[in-house]
């Protein structure tokens, strides 16, 4: 099975945010790979080894960026946790929006003609939720999204995907290829059956680490690098940012001294009931 | 699985700064010795250990401590999650960094593998023992073992399938190595029985590998008394062909730290079936405590890392709860009842103490680059530049000793006053401070106590190659402080330094005098002194030499680069260090000439009538 995952770099969710001239200062943000492509990387590795031999990859996956020379660094830990081969599409975060990532990651489909894409199911910057949704229109396949079961079936023609919905595990089949995007969930130990690993095998929980192999062995896979001029993509923005602002502080709260109080201040102040 | 929750903390930003401009590990990766490796893998690799550290065994340090090792049937039980950590960190790889390519491990710089060393002792300093005793066993037989030893335990011991220990002490020859009664008695088909009582052992027993490898010191029958007469001996906990080899774990020992570690009272041949093999085969025969300096010179180093790495992640614990925590108002308006409650950063004693903190455990880090880095430029310059070699060399020794008794020493130092700097919630569980302070304080015990390593230093070391070490390093200090005298902002620290730097040499002079003067016992008075005397100057040198790189970048970098305020904090850590420890060395120097015997002469009834 060949898998196309694509990956974003975020500034660490931990750290504060700072404005600066109406925008989120990213001067010294601490980058690291969105979580959740994160996850779509180890689901793309689960689905094509065998965990009882891991060494011998029985697929191929790739992973793809759009950001600048900086996102190198995300894509080799991809590439270090398993990844074989990587591109990047070179970019200013400033210069994207969703429908631009989904423009050019369609042109690479296009291109390469993966059985599968698999991503995350939205970025911890600004939890847009849209590229998946918009890839899978542009390139008019099904998809899935919130997986957090992929079971391989019918011989590798389709997928079961499950997706956790207030009642319960809604499951579906998509006919490959397809876009699927993940949840957290779908690292579980046993979230993953690709036909190939023993159905009862448990993964540890999470996805993996890189292992001091598998850093030495990504600094001889290959990273192609491309423009966006080079797949034709016309980086028109649609959304475009007016300005970002904090939530206003929360003023101090006040003592009262009796229900009295609080209920006339409640109906006459706050003018909540 | 109780309080599994990480709170190991490193400063990646200082770890780069070593790594990429003041010790430049580029020029050490530019040899094709170092396996081809690059910069940006080397930066990923301090990432993902860091990573590993902080996901991994961070979580385990608290359960280590609660839970602690129990002895049960006659075997140890690790706390809850360590033979996990143990599997998943030799998947990593996390051991395997300096290893020989040829044993399937990397071959990496030693400057490397002490920033990543850093980490796994600083989440874990208790599990961290078992893969580094390991380690280090598997690194002797590696060096003296013969063909078929190597053959037969250096894969397992290096990639996790078997543990590994240094058996020397005994309950009678703790620091007296010569005192050892373990005996091995000859066999006709060459190996000996080895039978005697091994105490205070890490990682005695596990339930982490399948095997351990014990390196038993013991006496051949017939062999000279004292530790000319030691050879070492590979005993194996279960023979090679699975059947239990008569090693029999009598006791665990219940300690202040490092619950997560077994220490063990081990019996070899209790009932006449423990077999060993000499290390090397015959000519091994008497030369153990030779074989077993290897293990104890890296065993050293890796315990100041562990001091290193405690007092960092304290003070950076100390410095976020500073931040956070408000208590009092600031002392402009300390006679304002209303005036705002400050974070206790800005009280100028926690500033103090975080200060004095910071410069200690980077000034420590640094000094354990330089050691890392003279390491690699000994094996670069092996059979090509002997004058190199044996300056790199010299130097390694010289430094080993301090990194060891000043990094563990100081180490502890820096755990108490990060509870101190939390005042009463340093004191309680709650911070995992006191933890660090009591899993500290083995540092400067084991692996040859510090006062040993003083006396390795004066008595030894100071004297190696006539003296050409000390000079060496002294006359590095003196090309930095006569480059750097004019300097506009460092020019009165450097001045400082120049002064330290004398005192240690003329109380060098005065050791000398002692020691031709047939007053030799006087020496071990004052050689924990010498100790920290030098370990000062050298912190406080590496730290001025920080200060002036940083200084450099200063003026490059415009004004609200985010990097600014990491190369101020180096100027600021310098200049404390010069101006507040730096001068003690001369008070040190002082003291040590007025010659007092107070502590020789006093009468042993005059203690106290107890």
């Amino acid at each position: 099975m060949k898998i196309l995952v694509t990956v974003k770099r975020v500034p660490d969710p931990e750290q504060k945010i700072k404005l600066k001239d109406d925008r989120i200062d990213l001067s010294a943000a601490n980058w690291q790979l969105n979580q959740f492509d994160e996850y779509a990387v180890e689901a793309a590795l689960r689905l094509t080894e065998d965990a009882r031999n891991p060494a011998t990859r029985l697929g191929e996956v790739t992973v793809v960026s759009l950001g600048p020379a900086e996102v190198q660094q995300q894509l080799r830990a991809a590439l270090a946790m398993g990844a074989d081969k990587a591109v990047r599409v070179d970019s200013r975060d400033e210069d994207l929006d969703a429908d631009i990532v989904a423009r050019t990651v369609e042109k690479l489909v296009r291109r390469d003609s993966p059985d599968l894409v698999l991503m995350g199911k939205l970025a911890a910057d600004n939890e847009g939720n849209e590229v998946g949704q918009r890839l899978a229109g542009y390139l008019g396949w099904p998809q899935a999204t919130f997986a957090s079961i992929i079971e391989v079936v019918e011989g590798g023609k389709a997928l079961l995907v499950g997706r956790e919905v207030d009642a319960g595990v809604e499951m579906k089949k998509v006919r490959l290829p397809a876009v699927v995007t993940v949840d957290l969930r779908i690292v579980a130990p046993q979230a993953i059956k690709n036909g190939r690993t023993p159905p009862d095998h448990a993964y540890p929980e999470g996805p993996r680490y890189a292992s001091l192999k598998g850093i030495m062995a990504a600094k001889k896979k290959p990273i192609e690098e491309l423009t966006l001029a080079q797949l034709a993509i016309q980086p028109t923005l649609r959304v475009r940012t007016v300005s970002v602002r904090l939530p206003p502080p929360r003023k101090a709260g006040i003592k009262v001294s009796s229900v009295q109080e609080l209920v006339d201040k409640l109906h006459n102040e706050a003018k909540v009931i | 699985m109780a309080h599994a929750q990480n709170r190991y903390l490193a400063d990646l930003r200082d770890v780069h700064f070593l790594l990429f401009e003041q010790f430049r590990l580029g020029e050490l990766l530019a040899d094709p010795v170092f396996g081809g490796m690059d910069e940006a893998t080397a930066r990923m690799i301090v990432a993902e250990s860091y990573d590993f550290a902080r996901q991994v065994l961070g979580p385990l340090n608290e359960v280590g401590d609660r839970e602690g090792c129990r002895l049960e049937g006659g075997a140890v039980r690790t706390p809850s999650g360590f033979r996990d950590a143990w599997q998943k960190l030799y998947e990593a790889g996390w051991k395997t960094l300096r290893v020989s390519p040829d044993h399937g491990g990397q071959g990496a710089p030693a400057l490397l593998t002490v920033m990543v060393e850093e980490f796994l002792s600083g989440a874990n300093t208790a599990f961290n023992m078992y893969p580094g005793l390991a380690l280090g066993a598997a690194e002797v037989i590696a060096e003296y073992g013969t063909p078929e030893q190597k053959r037969a335990y250096l894969e397992p011991m290096y990639h996790g399938t078997f543990g590994g220990t240094m058996c020397l002490t005994e309950p009678h020859a703790g620091s007296d190595v010569g005192a050892a009664r373990t005996r091995a008695e000859p066999r006709p088909d060459g190996t000996f029985l080895i039978s005697g009582t091994k105490s205070f052992i890490s990682g005695g027993d596990h339930d982490l590998a399948q095997n351990i490898v014990h390196l038993v010191l013991a006496r051949v029958d017939g062999s000279p008394p004292g530790t000319k007469g030691l050879s070492l001996f590979i005993v194996p906990k279960l023979r090679l062909d699975g059947t239990p080899n008569d090693v029999v774990v009598a006791g665990l020992e219940h300690k202040m730290g490092i619950h997560g570690s077994a220490t063990c009272l081990l019996n070899f041949g209790e009932n006449g079936g423990c077999i060993g093999e000499l290390l090397g085969g015959p000519p091994g025969l008497n030369q153990g405590i030779r074989q077993m300096f290897q293990l104890m010179n890296s065993a050293r180093i890796s315990v100041g890392i562990q001091g290193l790495a405690v007092a960092s992640s304290a003070y950076l614990n100390a410095l976020r709860y500073a931040r956070e925590r408000k208590q009092g108002p600031s002392i402009r308006h300390f006679k304002d009842p209303t005036a705002p409650r400050v974070p206790i950063l800005q009280h100028a004693d926690v500033r103090r103490m975080l200060l004095d903190m910071k410069a200690r455990v980077e000034g420590i880090r640094a000094l354990v680059a330089k050691l890392a880095r003279h390491m690699d430029l000994a094996r670069l310059s092996q059979g090509k530049d002997d004058q190199a070699h044996a300056y790199h060399l010299g130097q390694v020794e010289l430094l080993t000793p301090i990194v060891k008794a000043y990094g563990s020493d100081q180490g502890f130092r820096v755990c108490e006053m990060a509870i101190q700097t939390l005042g009463g919630a340093g004191y309680i569980r709650d911070y995992g401070i006191e933890q660090y302070c009591r899993d500290a304080k083995i540092f400067s015990i084991y692996e040859g106590t510090n006062h040993i390593q003083a006396m390795d230093l004066v008595g030894r070391k100071l004297g190696l190659a006539g003296g050409a070490h000390l000079q060496r390093f002294l006359g590095d200090i003196g090309s930095f402080t006569r480059a750097q005298a004019g300097h506009p902002v460092l020019g009165p620290s450097v001045a400082v330094l120049g002064r330290a730097a004398e005192a240690v040499a003329s109380t060098t002079l005065r050791l000398l005098d002692w020691f031709q003067g047939g007053r030799l016992e006087q020496v071990p008075l004052v050689a924990n002194r010498f100790l920290e005397m030098m370990g000062e100057t050298a912190v406080g040198w590496l730290l001025l030499e920080q200060a002036s790189l940083a200084l450099a970048r200063l003026q490059e970098l415009p004004p609200t680069h985010p990097d600014r305020s990491f190369y101020e904090g180096k100027r600021y850590a310098a200049v404390y260090f010069a101006q507040n420890v730096l001068p003690g060395v001369e008070d040190k120097a002082r003291v040590l000439a007025s010659e007092d015997r107070s502590a020789l002469d006093i009468p042993d009834a005059a203690f106290a009538q107890v």
